[in-house]
């Protein structure tokens, strides 16, 4: 019988939230420990075992120094390295502080800042490749239980590349932009976690980053037309992607 | 019992006090499941129904169509097993009446019905279809966005159902189209109608005539579209248009899906299933090794305007929209090819 895929998962800047998705996997997650040896993974092992792995989960956006030798570490140690939520993906919420200058950002949060040195929040495959990216704040289980399957049969797994608004109208949701006066980031975001916001009445945040075909200035501008100020509108498009040349051109129209 | 006969041999009216559809509508949940219009929130949607008060027959229109319960947006098609082989577990179908629908939604069943059961038919659909029976609703209002009229498929429905009801005011005419819908008439034993309410029927159906806000004209469109390929428009059209699929997948005519298997972590069994999909999305017509025939976003505008409104005709012998207006109201861009249209004709 072929082995169990080593598995090692890192954690960079982030809240651990997505990591977390692995332990929340409960219905399933007998048959996940069964398929997978989950080698390296310190929120929910002790003694954790050293490299190679097959498989790299790399939690968190990277935003210093050590971080970047962790990474490239990581991607030596992996036979494939995945970039595990939006962090790792485009930046995530760490990255709203690039925006501003280093030092003030810091100030913001320590008081001593001698011990602080700390980069722009980047996403990981600006620093290494990558073998595949799993989005979302946190990462969808569905997702993450479709990527594992892919993985261990060798195939592409499908991960929906359009927009929210497919798998919102799917379930039939009332539409929280043309039903009730709101403005909505779904048309411009990558669906794959069921358009879990809308379907519980609350606008989606774009925290899945850029669908594929995303049209953001024609969103922008919808954006501005139902009277959102201009800084909202920015910090739509920041919030989670910020980064990416598509949510770029968003913040650019106003 | 005589009343039964006579509605019988009169094969085609009858009337039915609103006192009394509540009884009805209860009478048909003991024998079917009846799907109808609920309200979710300020819209609409078709939902089975626990009691004949869920009704609400005056929505305008629903998110989705009727088509739901015929073709699913989610649908498991059958089940596998690395050693038990293909298991088609369906379970036995209930009996169900589409309740209250309007005419351009079942004109669009009609045309699901040659797309799903004539040169390649589609089992799951077939089976649906074959358990279900359609009550309709003519329209006595017309919504912001509606142009069946245009499109010559309401607001009077012609056929495609098996009991039409009209509203009167204090009773509904009731019209039979088929002869399950003579059955069922038969078996409610309703009240047999004069003809003349007819000519009552027609007026209230002219009063709404009136009503309609948006018009497409049909006439030489094939000529006007196919002259018009390269038209500016569809420039515009492609920096305005989201690419969110949202128009196609409220659309009551719309096909197309897509097929996933999901295996069962053990990798030895898993369920093949399918979901709608919309040619407004990149992938769509992305085929291996990458190439996409249809990258550009007024490449797939243009996709769903022709197909609509020219491809079906010579495959369905019917226009492909039945101006329901879910597109146009479901865009957060409102575009609107009625409008789309009016410049094509430089109007
Ligand atoms: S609520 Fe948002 S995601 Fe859903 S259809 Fe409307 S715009 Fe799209
Ligand atoms: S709806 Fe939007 S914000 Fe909510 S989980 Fe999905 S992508 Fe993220
Ligand atoms: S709903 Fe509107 S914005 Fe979305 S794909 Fe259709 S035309 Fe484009
Ligand atoms: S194209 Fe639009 S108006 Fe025509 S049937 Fe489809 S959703 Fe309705
Ligand atoms: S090709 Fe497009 S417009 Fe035509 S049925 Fe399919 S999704 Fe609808």
């Amino acid at each position: 019988m072929k082995a169990k895929p080593r598995i090692a998962i890192y954690k960079m800047s982030s809240c651990a939230g997505c990591q977390l998705e692995f332990l929340n996997l409960e219905p399933v997650l007998l048959d996940v420990v069964g398929a997978l040896d989950f080698s390296y993974f310190v929120m929910a092992r002790r003694g954790n075992l050293p490299g190679p792995y097959d498989i790299g989960f790399v939690e968190g956006a990277i935003t210093c120094g050590e971080e970047i030798e962790k990474l490239k570490q990581a991607r030596k140690d992996c036979k494939m390295l995945v970039a595990l939520g939006t962090c790792a993906c485009y930046g995530g919420l760490p990255s709203i502080k690039n925006w501003v200058p280093q030092r003030v950002v810091e100030g913001l949060v320590y008081s001593d800042l001698s011990a602080i040195h700390s980069t722009k929040a980047y996403s990981i495959d600006q620093y290494v490749e990558v073998d595949a990216f799993l989005k979302g704040c946190p990462v969808n289980k569905d997702e993450l239980v479709e990527f594992i399957k892919g993985a261990l049969l060798g195939i592409r797994p499908y991960l929906r590349p359009h927009s929210v608004c497919v798998e919102c109208k799917l379930h039939e949701n009332v539409c929280l932009f043309t039903s009730k006066g709101e403005v909505c980031m779904g048309p411009v975001t990558t669906a794959g976690c069921g358009a879990l916001c809308p379907s519980n009445a609350k606008a989606c945040d774009g925290c899945r980053g850029p669908a594929n075909d995303a049209n953001t200035e024609s969103l922008a501008h919808a954006f501005l037309a139902h009277g959102l100020h201009k800084n909202d509108i920015i910090r739509k498009f920041r919030k989670f992607a910020g980064l990416t040349p598509e949510f770029s051109k968003g913040v650019e129209v106003v | 019992m005589a009343m039964a006969r006579s509605v019988g041999t009169l094969a085609s009216l009858a009337l039915l006090p609103k006192t009394d559809l509540k009884g009805l509508v209860e009478r048909l949940m003991g024998e079917f499941t009846v799907v109808g219009p609920v309200p979710k929130g300020k819209e609409y949607v078709f939902s089975p129904i626990q009691s004949a008060g869920d009704l609400a027959l005056d929505y305008g229109t629903t998110i989705l169509p009727p088509k739901k319960v015929l073709h699913q947006p989610f649908e498991v098609l059958f089940s596998f097993h690395e050693t038990e082989g293909i298991c088609e577990a369906r379970e036995p179908e209930r009996k169900q009446i589409l309740f209250g629908l309007h005419a351009c939604d079942v004109y669009a069943i009609q045309i699901l019905d040659r797309a799903y059961t004539l040169e390649y038919p589609d089992p799951y659909y077939g089976i649906k279809r074959q358990n279900t029976l359609i009550i309709g609703l003519n329209c006595h209002q017309v919504g912001p966005t509606c142009f069946c009229q245009s499109m010559g498929t309401g607001p009077g429905m012609r056929q495609g159902y098996d009991l039409l009801l009209t509203d009167l005011g204090d009773q509904y005419l009731v019209e039979v189209g088929s002869s399950s819908g003579e059955a069922l008439a038969a078996a409610l034993q309703l009240f047999p109608a004069p003809r003349v309410m007819l000519v009552e029927k027609e007026k209230r159906l002219d009063e709404v005539r009136r009503k309609f806000h948006k018009r497409l004209q049909t006439t030489g469109l094939h000529e006007l579209l196919e002259d018009n390929f390269r038209h500016p428009v569809w420039e515009q059209l492609m920096h305005q248009c989201l690419a969110c699929g949202s128009c196609t997948m409220v659309c009551p005519t719309c096909f197309c899906y897509n097929v996933v298997d999901k295996l069962d972590l053990g990798l030895k069994s898993g369920k093949r299933q399918r979901e709608w999909d919309s040619c407004m999305l990149l992938e769509y017509a992305q085929v291996a090794l990458g190439h996409n025939f249809r990258k550009d976003r007024d490449a797939r505008i243009k996709q769903r305007v022709y197909h609509k409104l020219v491809y079906y005709e010579p495959q369905f012998s019917t226009i492909g929209c039945v101006g329901c207006g879910r597109c146009i109201s479901a865009c957060v861009k409102k575009i609107d090819f009625t409008e789309t249209i009016a410049i094509l004709r430089g109007e």
